[in-house]
């Protein structure tokens, strides 16, 4: 029997929105507002599978298609982006490189509670001085009899504080600077790494977001992802992934801001009538759902692709381009709708726009998106 | 002991529309739900397995679509889902439904011990089905429990009545429809769900497989038809009261007293 994938689909995203709804909402201001990563809720997530997504069972994973993984991020993120931040983190661009490219003894070690949620994963690649120029990493893994000894700043490291297992980039080859990285799974754990304070940012607050420095941290080699010198292609194989995680979160931030202001528009009386009835705000909502469905549409292309093991990192580039620009947009005209009742913390669209603001930047700004893609369409 | 679980999947919206031609609700490009009542046998159904051991089969009676419902129950914890579709069963009221489900259950082996519904449904909140389910099958009944116990070979639940509490030791096997508050139900692990998708199995019997004649079941097998369904009108008024905060006060405190929802002592 053929059975209908959205079915399945259908009922996961239903799942999902009632656990975010009963457990995620009622905290997320509380989260942003005290920059606190909600231990306990991560706890039932981890039981409920959320740090396994698409990991099989046999690592202990819920083995959900990518299209499936692609909607709990949406559903997580339109209760808390701060918690969509940290599963589609940990499960994308952390624990999936391990699964992708660990040796069977990693996936013991590393996936096994990756996937169970007993270690939270990061991915270390932005340094001070190497952003959206990735190929500039500074830090550097030199061998040491049987292992390697690791030096180096990792910044903005979302998940850091909570971290158990991080993926760190370095350099194993100086003399190819800047080509020939490597990945190392680095225990928060081990000696000579250490986690600086939680950044002050402007949204996603709820997630302990923060430096990780290495000071002859000394790792043995079972803890090299792969082969050595294959950061690059371990990096880039990633992030197609992790684009559709970024934007499906923005993806969700939109679609909060959608059904924030709806209601509010139905709620709001000026002039004698809900302000819902007025023309320009009926525009206003209109254009947001129809961007947003866009978006959607282009996710679900990029993760049936991935799904179906086919290229997709042009289709993950413009979903990720297309869905964050959304989400901005979304939250921008979404709080014009709230008016000056949106510029106060009485209602949850401040908190959209600003957590709305970074899915432009982190995971390839939007500008890197723009090259991914123009090159694509001149290679051919 | 081995449980039989009924459940119905319902549109999940409180704002039903009908369709005026037919009678019938208009189910499609509506999402579905199970019955939040049915959910909460269906997890009674699971904390027994879970004392007592044996087995859980869940039962639906409904179109393709409703196996849903079904896989979501087996993802829950189910050993055992099972679809009573059939053209012939369209146009069911709630006896013929019965009947059908009645007949599905009669051909178990073994007989189940326990069948456990929801009281009532939110779409068509009619609470006949299980009662007529317990008559056609000749089973003790309590409707409406809001807790369950098994003691020395029986069952002991209560039900709240009337603002009643009764407690009822009930022989098996037997029927129990369910209320509000006997558990809530647990969030479902996502890879019990991609499991349940993929492999979980969902039988399907008809008129068929049931040994069922077309005039019993259906429209033709049902005692009652709608004759008109319709919104009625809601008469609720709100009313304004002006004046000082003193004055707006008071009125409020007598109102309150005149609905019983305050005391008068507590008025003082």
């Amino acid at each position: 029997m053929v059975l209908d994938p959205k079915m399945k689909q259908a009922v996961i995203r239903r799942t999902v929105r009632k656990f975010a709804e009963e457990k995620l909402v009622p905290a997320a201001a509380e989260m942003d507002e005290k920059a606190e990563f909600p231990a306990r809720v991560a706890e039932e997530m981890a039981a409920l599978q959320y740090f396994g997504l698409e990991i099989p069972a046999a690592y202990a994973g819920a083995g959900l298609d990518s299209v499936s993984y692609a909607i709990v991020i949406e559903e997580i993120s339109k209760a808390s982006g701060a918690m969509g931040l940290c599963i589609s983190v940990h499960n994308s661009v952390s624990a999936f490189p391990v699964y992708e490219f660990g040796k069977e003894s990693q996936k013991q070690a590393f996936l096994v509670p990756m996937a169970k949620g007993e270690k939270i994963g990061t991915f270390c690649l932005t340094e001070p001085n190497a952003g959206s120029d990735a190929s500039s990493i500074e830090t550097t893994a030199v061998r040491d009899g049987d292992g390697y000894i690791l030096n180096g700043s990792k910044i903005f490291v979302t998940n850091g504080g909570v971290s158990g297992l991080n993926l760190i980039f370095a350099i194993t080859n100086p003399s190819q600077r800047g080509r020939e990285y490597s990945v190392f799974v680095v225990e928060s754990e081990r000696e000579g790494l250490e986690k600086g304070a939680q950044e002050d940012l402007m949204g996603m607050r709820g997630n302990p977001v923060c430096p990780i420095v290495l000071n002859d941290c000394r790792v043995p080699r079972e803890n090299l992802l792969s082969e050595e010198g294959q950061g690059m292609r371990i990096a880039l194989s990633t992030l197609d992934g992790g684009r559709i995680g970024i934007g499906s979160q923005a993806l969700g931030i939109a679609q909060a801001c959608l059904e924030a202001s709806i209601k509010y528009a139905q709620e709001r009386y000026q002039f004698g009538k809900r302000i819902a009835d007025f023309g320009a705000i009926q525009g206003f909502l209109a254009d947001m759902a129809t961007r947003i469905e866009a978006a959607r549409l282009l996710i679900l292309r990029a993760s049936s692709l991935r799904d179906r093991k086919m290229p997709h990192s042009r289709e993950s580039a413009m979903a990720k381009l297309f869905a964050s620009e959304t989400a901005v947009d979304a939250a921008r005209i979404g709080l014009q709708i709230h008016g000056g009742y949106g510029y106060s913390k009485a209602y949850p669209i401040e908190r959209y726009y600003r957590d709305a603001k970074v899915c432009e930047i982190y995971e390839g700004t939007s500008e890197v998106q723009r090259i991914v893609i123009a090159r694509s369409l001149m290679n051919k | 002991m081995n449980i039989v679980v009924c459940i119905k999947q319902v549109p999940d919206t409180p704002n039903i529309r009908i369709d005026r031609e037919r009678m019938t609700i208009i189910r499609d490009g509506v999402e579905s739900i199970i019955n939040p009542l049915d959910r909460i046998a269906l997890e009674a159904a699971l904390d027994l397995k879970q004392k007592e051991g044996g087995k859980i089969s869940v039962l639906t009676m409904g179109p393709s679509q409703s196996e849903e419902a079904l896989r979501e129950a087996l993802a829950a914890g189910a050993d055992e889902a099972i679809l009573l579709t059939d053209p012939g069963f369209a146009g069911a009221d709630t006896l013929a439904t019965s009947k059908v489900i009645a007949s599905a259950i009669s051909r178990m082996d073994p007989f189940p011990d326990l069948i456990l519904c929801g009281k009532q449904t939110i779409d068509s909140d009619t609470g006949h089905v299980g009662p007529q389910l317990a008559e056609e099958l000749n089973l003790p009944q309590v409707c409406g429990v809001t807790e369950i116990h098994v003691e020395m070979n029986a069952l002991v639940v209560k039900q709240l009545s009337d603002g009643f509490q009764n407690t009822y030791r009930v022989s098996f096997p037997a029927l129990l429809t369910v209320s509000q508050g006997l558990n809530v139900p647990r969030h479902i692990p996502l890879g019990d769900l991609e499991q349940a998708f993929l492999d979980g199995r969902v039988l399907r019997w008809g008129l068929k497989e049931l040994d069922l004649r077309p005039e019993e079941v259906g429209f033709s097998g049902s005692a009652t038809t709608v004759v008109r369904l319709y919104r009625p009108p809601q008469k609720r008024k709100g009313e304004v009261v002006s004046g000082s905060s003193q004055t707006l006060a008071e009125h409020l405190i007598a109102k309150l007293v005149s609905l019983s929802i305050l005391d008068e002592d507590e008025a003082e």
